[in-house]
């Protein structure tokens, strides 16, 4: 078709006749970026509430439960942030690694083994009680940062894929768990599978009026956190490396020790938040504490483009999610696996909606 | 000689879903789409299988059923991946989640868990059963003599035809297959339903055939085998076939060892495939056999406007 000049009346052409290519954007000014990000949280949490109306939970009860309860009733904003603290952990374990692009999967893994060195601790009653918190924080730290050692050295090493190598940990992992809590650490008292029950001073205490301690040290983490990764050198470095870890490299930036550095870190967050969950919420360590944080933990770190501060933000309402799915489950008998979906459900909507954010469709040849 | 026969006797039956996940996962990867995907996928089959079988009875159409159903789910991950130029890491991992979340919120609301169905009967191979020892391995199920018969038509094709040829340009140099007139996109999105359709089957074999019953997350972390069974394989589904045979071989290994009478703790043994996972991995690294086949583009978007 010629080029009309632009003085001549425009010619309308039917929108299926006209000719669309694909741009990339420059830069999407920040107000419409969140525009468009808000339009994609909306269309999930849209997509997943017809799905679970469909599954026979009446919309009034659904907003009840969601909204309502979770904001209103102090019990259950309670429940939310306890909920949170171990949430957070896993974001921000994740956000570390994936700023140094690795890839690590194994956070369930590194969870798993901070729940048992913690509970080693409580089991030998090392140290004393008015330590012993503080040493199986440490023990989970240590054994959420040694699990993470595995993937990270054959991927140094020898350039195994990290998403395999730490993914296949968390099943070894989950195996070595069902094998102590149906062995060796099996409470004596009834016999069920798990670790017997923590002392009341190895337990993450309750702060003013039942708020658990636990929000109040993943504050201070994603505090630490943010400093890390958005004040300090090494943060800048980082950033060099998630652009281009070869043009970090030519330019002097340490990529190999700060690689290592922010995975090593990254499994000791996550071991951290093993131990959140076996001393804050159950007490004990279980057979399944875990289920569910991994991938919570790649979504926060997704949805807050791994910003330690947008990360603990997300990981409020993945709580929110959790808790509020725990009653669906109980009131409803609706699978706790409608998290899950939930959950993939935004991601799917909000990684869809990036290319909005990064192209332009243009018509070509027609209006104008 | 007893242990070993039916060692052998129980090996293909395991090597099966390995065999039909790697291969749906070989053809979309040629294509240059890295497909995490495989773990959820095969669950969908396994639940779309079942639910087939407990309406129609007939194992075949429950295959195909699995074949669909897995098939239909992908154009999700297909759209995300090809069109809208997802990082094909996170959406495979979604595409994990999101079948997760399907499957067990399905597979209650419809009742499907834990209901027994039948498989499919074993046919001897004629005079071949009665030889000492391998006896066994001629005493199976229709799908797994069919496998070795799908592997070569897909290696054909692969290998053989121009369709092929042009699937195995796309995933190896975009930018060359675009200015040779093959439509890259249209490739990659048929690359990735048509080998999601074999990585259903694999999943619908685990449930229909093999165990005979649905569970959620039936298929335990097989699926991420067989994504690192690929790797292992370097895209060759030949070889890809002999890491089935060996992970199947070691699945069946264990089982029939504690039969015998050969005490093992029961959580380490369940450890094995995945630190077998982890170890050929290694292997494959260490020794560093052969060239480095990986597909060129592997895991890279396209976009024209792009080319450089």
């Amino acid at each position: 078709m010629p080029e009309s000049p632009s003085s001549a009346p425009r010619r309308f052409v039917p929108l299926l006749e006209r000719r669309y290519t694909l741009e990339l954007r420059q830069q999407l000014g920040w107000p419409q970026q969140v525009l468009v990000l808000a339009l994609a949280v909306f269309a999930g949490l849209f997509i997943s509430g017809a799905i679970l109306v469909a599954a026979g939970v009446s919309p009034a009860d659904l907003l009840n439960e969601f909204i309502v309860q979770t904001f209103t009733d102090p019990e259950n904003l309670r429940a939310v942030l306890f909920q949170a603290a171990p949430m957070v952990m896993v974001g921000l374990a994740a956000a570390l690694a994936f700023r140094a692009r690795f890839w690590n999967l194994g956070l369930e893994g590194q969870m798993i083994w901070g729940a048992i060195g913690a509970t080693f601790v409580s089991i030998h009653e090392i140290g004393p009680p008015a330590l012993r918190m503080w040493l199986m924080a440490g023990a989970a730290l240590a054994c959420g940062l040694a699990w993470s050692v595995f993937p990270l050295a054959l991927k140094m090493r020898l350039g195994i894929n990290e998403i395999i190598s730490s993914l296949m940990l968390n099943y070894v992992a989950a195996n070595f768990l069902l094998h102590l809590v149906y062995g060796a650490w099996k409470d004596p008292k009834d016999s069920f599978p798990y670790s017997p029950k923590f002392q009341p001073f190895e337990r993450l205490p309750e702060i003013f009026d039942g708020f658990s301690s636990a929000i109040v040290l993943a504050a201070v983490v994603a505090l630490l956190a943010w400093w890390f990764v958005d004040r300090s050198r090494a943060g800048l470095y980082l950033r060099f490396i998630h652009a281009s870890q070869r043009v970090a490299d030519a330019v002097g930036v340490p990529v190999r020790r700060l690689v290592m550095a922010s995975v090593l870190l990254s499994g000791a967050l996550a071991g951290l938040a093993g131990f959140m969950v076996a001393a804050g919420q159950e007490g004990r360590l279980t057979q399944a504490f875990y289920n569910g944080y991994g991938f919570s933990g790649i979504l926060i770190a997704f949805l807050a483009r791994n910003n330690p501060l947008a990360a603990s933000v997300v990981a409020v309402v993945v709580a929110t999610l959790f808790v509020a799915g725990r009653s669906l489950q109980v009131f409803y008998q609706i699978p706790f696996s409608m998290v899950q979906l939930i959950q993939a459900i935004l991601v799917v909507c909000v990684a869809s909606s990036d290319f909005f954010i990064r192209h332009r469709i243009r018509a070509v040849g027609a209006v104008h | 000689m007893d242990l070993i026969a039916n060692w052998l006797g129980n090996m293909p039956d395991a090597a099966v879903p390995f065999a039909l996940a790697a291969l749906g996962l070989i053809v979309s990867e040629r294509a240059g789409v890295l497909s995490l995907g495989a773990e959820g996928l095969m669950l969908v089959g396994a639940l779309a299988g079942i639910g087939v079988q407990l309406a129609v009875h007939e194992p075949g159409i429950a295959l195909i059923g699995s074949m669909l159903a897995a098939a239909a789910v992908s154009v999700l991950f297909a759209v995300m991946v090809v069109w809208l130029r997802v990082n094909q890491v996170i959406a495979g991992l979604a595409l994990v989640f999101f079948c997760q979340g399907l499957t067990g919120l399905l597979g209650t609301l419809l009742g499907w868990t834990n209901q027994p169905v039948t498989g499919l009967t074993a046919v001897a191979l004629g005079p071949l059963v009665q030889l000492p020892v391998v006896g066994k391995l001629f005493h199976q199920n229709v799908v797994v003599y069919l496998v070795p018969f799908i592997i070569a038509g897909v290696v054909l094709y692969l290998n053989r035809s121009v369709a092929g040829l042009r699937l195995r340009a796309v995933g190896e140099n975009p930018q060359a297959a675009d200015a040779a007139g093959i439509p890259v996109l249209r490739t990659r999105f048929l690359a990735i339903v048509a080998g999601s359709a074999l990585v259903g089957l694999a999943g619908g074999y685990i449930a229909v055939i093999s165990t005979k019953l649905w569970i959620a997350g039936m298929t335990g972390g097989r699926g991420w085998i067989a994504v690192g069974l690929v790797i292992f394989a370097r895209w060759s589904p030949w070889r890809a076939f002999a890491g089935a045979l060996l992970f199947g071989g070691i699945e069946t290994l264990i089982p029939q060892l504690s039969a015998a009478g050969i005490a093992m703790p029961q959580y380490f043994v369940l450890m094995t495939p995945y630190l077998v996972t982890l170890g050929v991995m290694v292997w494959v690294a260490v020794t560093r056999r052969g060239a480095d086949e990986t597909p060129g583009a592997l895991g890279e978007p396209y976009l024209r406007e792009e080319r450089r």
